[in-house]
């Protein structure tokens, strides 16, 4: 039948009037489902089927020097934590035979009680399980086990040099030492991924909204430290605070020509891999860059370097020691008494007298006294020169600054810098001390105290450019031939006995107060000493400290021996050939 | 309407073409009715279809396979690494101070040097 000959009110022309009108209700809801509320539905259907991943960068490995070869000191190894769903599992006593029997040390003391507790559904029963246990696990085929990929650094030297690796805590945060200094480095840059999964979460290529950015995996890192000699100046520190009875100890060993660090230990000490167990947080600090203290008479030596420098002193110049001296209303006194009488400059650094250094100092000024030209000269030396008293900037963390205090301040008087002539008076860091030295030693190159000398790139060791002195003429060659002269004539004449024959070994002995309570203690002090060795050249520079508490320790008893042991090692280590 | 031509609509290439040659326009007995070339419409976009599916599907295949080669990666990279971790324990200087090997050597005399 032709529609022109549906009737006007037909049933026929109202059923096509129904039908036309619910295809304008389909076509409209279709328009606004489709069209206006577009964008909408594309972003469920986005989050239902797109899964957007974390590429997690692999944090960078650090090595440690072996002679001329770079060994790896901390790496990264995948663990698992393993846990459970309890409604899920059907046969709990096989999953606790199992874990038990697979992974007894790891699991977690209340392991049963999880695996029982029916209405949770979510219980971690075992850690850090290796990836082989974790492999004989799944291999049981029971039901309610997951498995959760954790990342965690292993050390495998243990406690060798702890202080100075610092430690990476459970947020994956890199504390204390060149973790926590170089925490961004290591770390790396997380990438992402955005892609169509399946049901089982595999990525699909399928889509146009794909997006993989891929990680940036963190800095392999060559410490300049060498793993030997860090060995040896922790087993020669044990030794000596066994032997003196100290309880703290450390030593720091760097090259001279060019402050490389090669070695710094730290008593007590502890395992980074096992951090959490540490009861004295006072453990994780490297004392040789973040514990100022008064350094004492190892300071004579910039004392006299500077008075040498500036011409007015000599090794063999003399001066009249009466033991005592007198600056404004103090009194000042050696610990050496006897030596009294005229004597040279020598010979007072050879008993560590401080009457010679406020000598020096006085002569710095009018010859009588240690005026503004001797304080702002001595300043310039100590802190602008050899540095004391500023931050050195090495790559590890927490480094205190320390102080000199200025001619400028109300305290930077006669008094107090007659007193920093022998090493009180003043704070300063090892690394400080042990960098000035090295510019006092090497002919007057201050070189900035690094623990870094390169990175491993694809498996091949990139040393960093030579370093370049940060600042020259700290003071002038001559000055710096004199001041070794003088140290080694100092260590010969008392004890050259225990130095191998045939090569140039100096330095200077200390023994500073503590100040406790605002006071000096009469009950306790620092022994430390600062020395060098080599043939021709300085090769090595070496600081001992060692104190405790209620100890009254010396720089020649306690801390020399220390400083012979490693001394002798290293030039046997370091293959240098005695002089002629 | 029939269908056999009986007008012809000759353009200049054809007329080249047809130069010296008897031509003949052949015409199909089949007919075809509007419902035969619905029919044939839809089964071409089933096929088209079907060859779509096909392609995203092996595209698809592909994924897996990457992914599993992915996995196998991360296995061996995995493994690689505990090996190193390993061999370092292994050659760490406490683990050499302490092996049997290291026990029974004697302390090194003094270095000395030959003059040249």
């Amino acid at each position: 039948m032709k529609p022109s000959a549906l009737r006007h009110g037909s049933r026929s022309r109202i059923l096509a009037a129904v039908i036309l009108g619910i295809a304008a209700i389909f076509v409209i809801r279709l328009f606004y489902l489709q069209v206006i509320q577009h964008g909408h539905y594309v972003a469920l259907a986005q989050a239902e089927q797109m899964t957007r991943e974390r590429i997690p960068a692999k944090r960078g490995e650090i090595y440690a020097m072996s002679g001329d070869s770079p060994v790896k000191m901390v790496l990264n190894e995948t663990v698992f934590t393993v846990f459970v769903d309890p409604s899920v599992i059907t046969k709990p006593k096989e999953v606790i035979t199992v874990m038990k029997q697979v992974a007894g040390g790891n699991v977690r003391d209340d392991m049963e009680a999880s695996v029982n507790a029916k209405e949770l559904r979510y219980r971690v029963i075992a850690n850090k399980v290796t990836r082989l246990q974790a492999e004989k696990i799944k291999d049981a085929g029971l039901k309610g086990i997951g498995f959760q990929a954790v990342s965690q650094r292993v050390y495998p030297e243990e406690t060798l040099a702890s202080q100075v690796l610092g430690f990476v805590d459970t947020e994956g945060e890199g504390k204390y030492g060149l973790e926590g200094f170089e925490n961004e480095a290591l770390k790396g840059v997380d990438g992402n991924l955005e892609t169509v999964t399946d049901v089982s979460d595999i990525p699909l290529t399928i889509g146009d909204r794909n997006v993989r950015n891929p990680a940036v995996d963190g800095k392999d890192i060559v410490m300049s430290l060498d793993r030997n000699v860090q060995s040896h100046a922790e087993k020669a520190l044990a030794d000596g605070l066994q032997r003196t009875g100290a309880t703290r100890g450390s030593v720091l060993i760097m090259n001279p020509n060019n402050g490389q660090v090669l070695a710094m230990a730290n008593l007590p000490t502890y395992n980074p891999g096992k951090y959490f167990e540490v009861q004295d947080a006072s453990a994780f600090n490297n004392e040789t860059i973040s514990a100022p203290y008064e350094p004492g008479s190892d300071v004579k030596t910039f004392t006299m370097a500077t008075g040498i420098d500036k011409n007015v002193v000599r090794a063999s110049d003399t001066f009249n020691n009466t033991d005592t001296i007198k600056v404004e209303d103090r009194t000042i006194g050696n610990a050496t008494k006897g030596k009294t009488g005229t004597i040279t400059f020598q010979t007072a650094l050879a008993f560590s007298l401080n009457t010679g250094f406020v000598t020096v100092a006085q002569r710095l000024g009018d010859g009588k006294n240690i005026n503004r030209t001797a304080r702002d000269t001595m300043y310039e030396y100590f802190h602008d020169r050899f540095r004391l008293g500023q931050l050195t900037g090495i790559e590890l963390s927490n480094e205190a600054k320390g102080i000199i205090i200025s001619p400028d301040d109300p305290d930077g008087n006669a008094v107090r810098y007659s007193n920093m002539a022998f090493g009180q008076g003043l704070d300063a860091t090892m690394v400080q001390v042990s960098g000035g030295f090295s510019a006092l030693i090497n002919g007057g190159n201050y070189f900035k105290p690094t623990i870094i000398a390169g990175e491993m790139v694809d498996g091949e060791f990139k040393k960093n450019a030579t370093p370049v002195p940060l600042q020259s003429g700290v003071i002038q060659p001559s000055t710096s031939d004199q001041m070794r002269e003088m140290m080694q004539a100092a260590r010969v004449s008392s004890f050259g006995r225990y130095d191998k024959q045939g090569y140039n070994v100096g330095g200077k002995t200390g023994t500073s107060q503590v100040i406790k309570n605002g006071q000096y203690s009469n009950t306790e002090t620092i022994g430390t000493y600062l020395g060098y060795g080599g043939a021709e050249t300085p090769e090595y520079v070496i600081m001992v400290s060692v104190s405790g508490d209620n100890k009254e320790l010396q720089g020649s008893r306690d801390a020399l021996p220390i400083f012979t042991d490693i001394s002798n090692w290293m030039l046997d280590y370091l293959k240098i050939q005695p002089k002629g | 309407m029939s269908n056999q031509s009986t007008s012809y609509y000759v353009n200049r290439r054809q007329q080249n073409w047809s130069r010296n040659q008897n031509t003949t326009r052949y015409v199909s007995a089949i007919k075809l009715g509007p419902v035969a070339h619905t029919v044939l419409v839809a089964l071409m976009i089933i096929v088209l279809g079907l060859i779509y599916v096909t392609q995203a599907t092996r595209t698809t295949g592909y994924d897996y396979e990457m992914q599993k080669i992915d996995s196998q990666i991360a296995d061996y990279d995995q493994q690689k690494s505990e090996l190193e971790i390993e061999n370092t324990r292994l050659t760490a200087l406490e683990t050499v101070k302490n092996s049997s090997v290291a026990k029974e050597m004697t302390a090194s005399s003094n270095t000395q040097y030959v003059q040249q």
